[in-house]
């Protein structure tokens, strides 16, 4: 297995805030691997994944994409090609439509997918996918549920076939059975295009698709099972 | 490209926000045109009078001036050296006159009143020469027409210095408000910014969508404010003259009545037209653009200089 994204030495503080959420973190993820981070609230989970995902950089340590220090890189392009993340919160554009929520994530990734038809039919695909119909897919993000929204931010993640997917609380909106069917999406992305597919979860139905769990504590990070 | 695209979308959305900026930005195009167009017209109206009155000179006797008591005569008496009538009609013949009015009885009953229009301000000198060969005596002088000129110049300069005033508190009162309604405008989309942040757009697209959204909004105000401008210019320039007249010259009702009185002097070209060129309206438009541009980068540079995660959390 290789190694995708490499913490070393990762300590990490909120501007204005006195108290280190995370201290001297190191960790390996690799490809084609689940792995789920479990924590109670305010451990630093979502904290830990901003990083990951480049929204945020850590006063100390270093973070390495593929072997190559986030840093170094552009992390615009880092953000738009490499990774997909689904945040607790969506973060989708209200105003717009769940259709142009994720054709918009296609174009500012530069993806394969060339022309404004081809994307809408893949965007059609992806939200479908999530069980979004056509009639759903058309309606703004305002005039979705929460469960729905969450299944829009699902489907944008994956919009633009990222290296990484990096989830916080992907399914806490979703009932029993969507759950189950983006959790095979999930493994599925893993094991078949050996993508690094990282969950911060509460729910017990997704640590047990997990081929590791890691537990944030006191600014800490550790195994807690191994696959 | 996916960017003019999104700008344009977002252009349809929050038509609210939209009209309330679109508002303001006609508010003080239009008025910049108003200003704009009566300081133009009223800069062509100086030059051309300034020329015109140059160009006429009056020769007459050197009188003696009030405050010395002393009269300005040369060489022998004064009755020698008067001028006649035919004398003042053969200098109308110099070749650097485009025309003279040569009339009996001017100021005194026996004197004669000539003025002469030179086809250049700048030939007064080779005009004076020549009159002074064909024998025109040393106490005779040879002026252009000032108290003319400043009794019609007056009125237009102070509706200049009126106008640019003007126009200087509309572009500074207009910049500061375009800025602090971008910032607002910007916090208020502070979410959207810290989404397309955290989807991996980059600063300079997310500037330029939202650049390209406030100029969209800006032509049509161009548009609409000059058509405004133009409608409005010819009344308020011309209530601003009518209360210039009273105010400034006692005696005299209005500025058409001292261009109408200067005509005998002034070819008959002046009256306060108030148009807008094409460089007036291009002047404009710069600063519309240039204002907009200048508002909207200060607020977007302020907003993404920060991680789009500081973005994001801020608003949720
Ligand atoms: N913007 C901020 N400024 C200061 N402190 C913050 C900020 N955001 C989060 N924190 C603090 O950092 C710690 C970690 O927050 P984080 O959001 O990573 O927790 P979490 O593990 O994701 O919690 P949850 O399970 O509730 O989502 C918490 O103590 C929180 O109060
Ligand atoms: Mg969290």
């Amino acid at each position: 297995m290789t190694k995708c994204l490499e913490l070393r030495n990762v300590t990490y503080r909120y501007e204005g805030s006195r108290e280190t959420v995370l201290q001297k973190v190191n960790a390996e993820f690799e490809h084609a691997k689940v792995y789920t981070i479990i924590g109670e609230s305010g451990a630093g989970k979502s904290t830990l994944l901003s990083l990951l995902s480049g929204l945020d950089t850590c006063q100390e340590g270093d973070i390495y994409y593929n072997g190559t220090n986030l840093r170094s890189i552009d992390r615009d392009i880092y953000r738009s090609q490499r990774v997909g993340v689904i945040f607790q919160s969506y973060n989708l554009l209200l105003n717009s439509t769940a259709l142009y929520n994720i054709t918009l994530s296609m174009s500012i990734s530069e993806s394969k997918i060339k022309g404004r038809q081809a994307k809408k039919q893949a965007a059609y695909a992806l939200l479908a996918k999530m069980g979004l119909d056509r009639e759903t897919s058309h309606r703004k993000i305002l005039e979705l549920s929460g469960g729905e929204q969450q299944r829009v931010g699902i489907a944008r993640a994956l919009a633009h076939n990222p290296d990484v997917i990096i989830a916080d609380e992907p399914t806490g909106n979703l009932d029993a059975e969507t759950e189950q069917a983006v959790l095979a999406i999930f493994t599925r992305l893993a094991h078949e295009e050996g993508k690094c597919v990282i969950i911060v979860t509460h729910s017990e139905s997704v640590t047990a698709i997990a081929d590791e769990v890691l537990s944030i504590q006191e600014g800490q990070l550790s195994k807690l099972r191994r696959g | 490209m996916y960017v003019i695209e999104h700008a344009l979308l977002n252009l349809g959305k929050n038509k609210g926000r939209n009209s309330l900026l679109a508002i303001i930005i006609l508010a003080i195009i239009t008025t910049t045109v108003v200003a704009l167009a009566i300081y133009n017209t009223a800069q062509t109206v100086m030059e051309e009078t300034r020329r015109a009155l140059q160009c006429a000179v009056r020769v007459a006797p050197q009188r003696s001036s009030p405050g010395t008591g002393v009269a300005v005569t040369a060489g022998g008496g004064q009755q020698e050296a008067a001028v006649t009538l035919e004398q003042y009609l053969a200098f109308a013949s110099s070749q650097h006159l485009d025309g003279a009015d040569v009339k009996e009885g001017g100021r005194n009953a026996d004197e004669v009143d000539a003025v002469y229009f030179l086809k250049r301000p700048e030939l007064l000198a080779v005009f004076e020469a020549e009159l002074r060969d064909k024998g025109l005596p040393d106490n005779y002088s040879v002026k252009t027409d000032e108290s003319t000129f400043a009794s019609v110049a007056g009125p237009v300069e102070s509706l200049q210095k009126l106008s640019l005033t003007f126009l200087l508190i509309v572009l500074v009162l207009g910049a500061v408000i375009m800025v602090l309604l971008s910032f607002i405008v910007i916090r208020e989309r502070k979410y959207e910014i810290g989404v397309l942040r955290a989807m991996g757009m980059k600063k300079e697209k997310i500037a330029l969508g939202l650049w390209t959204e406030t100029i969209i909004i800006t032509c049509l105000c161009f548009v609409l404010g000059m058509g405004a401008g133009s409608i409005l210019s010819q009344p308020v320039s011309d209530a601003i003259l009518a209360g210039q007249a009273e105010t400034s010259a006692p005696g005299s009702s209005s500025l058409a009545d001292r261009l109408n009185e200067a005509q005998g002097v002034v070819p008959p070209t002046t009256k306060i037209d108030i148009a807008i060129d094409p460089v007036t309206a291009l002047e404009i438009f710069a600063v519309s653009i240039l204002l907009a541009s200048i508002a909207g980068i200060i607020a977007v540079s302020r907003i993404t200089k920060s991680e789009p995660i500081k973005i994001l959390m801020e608003r949720n």
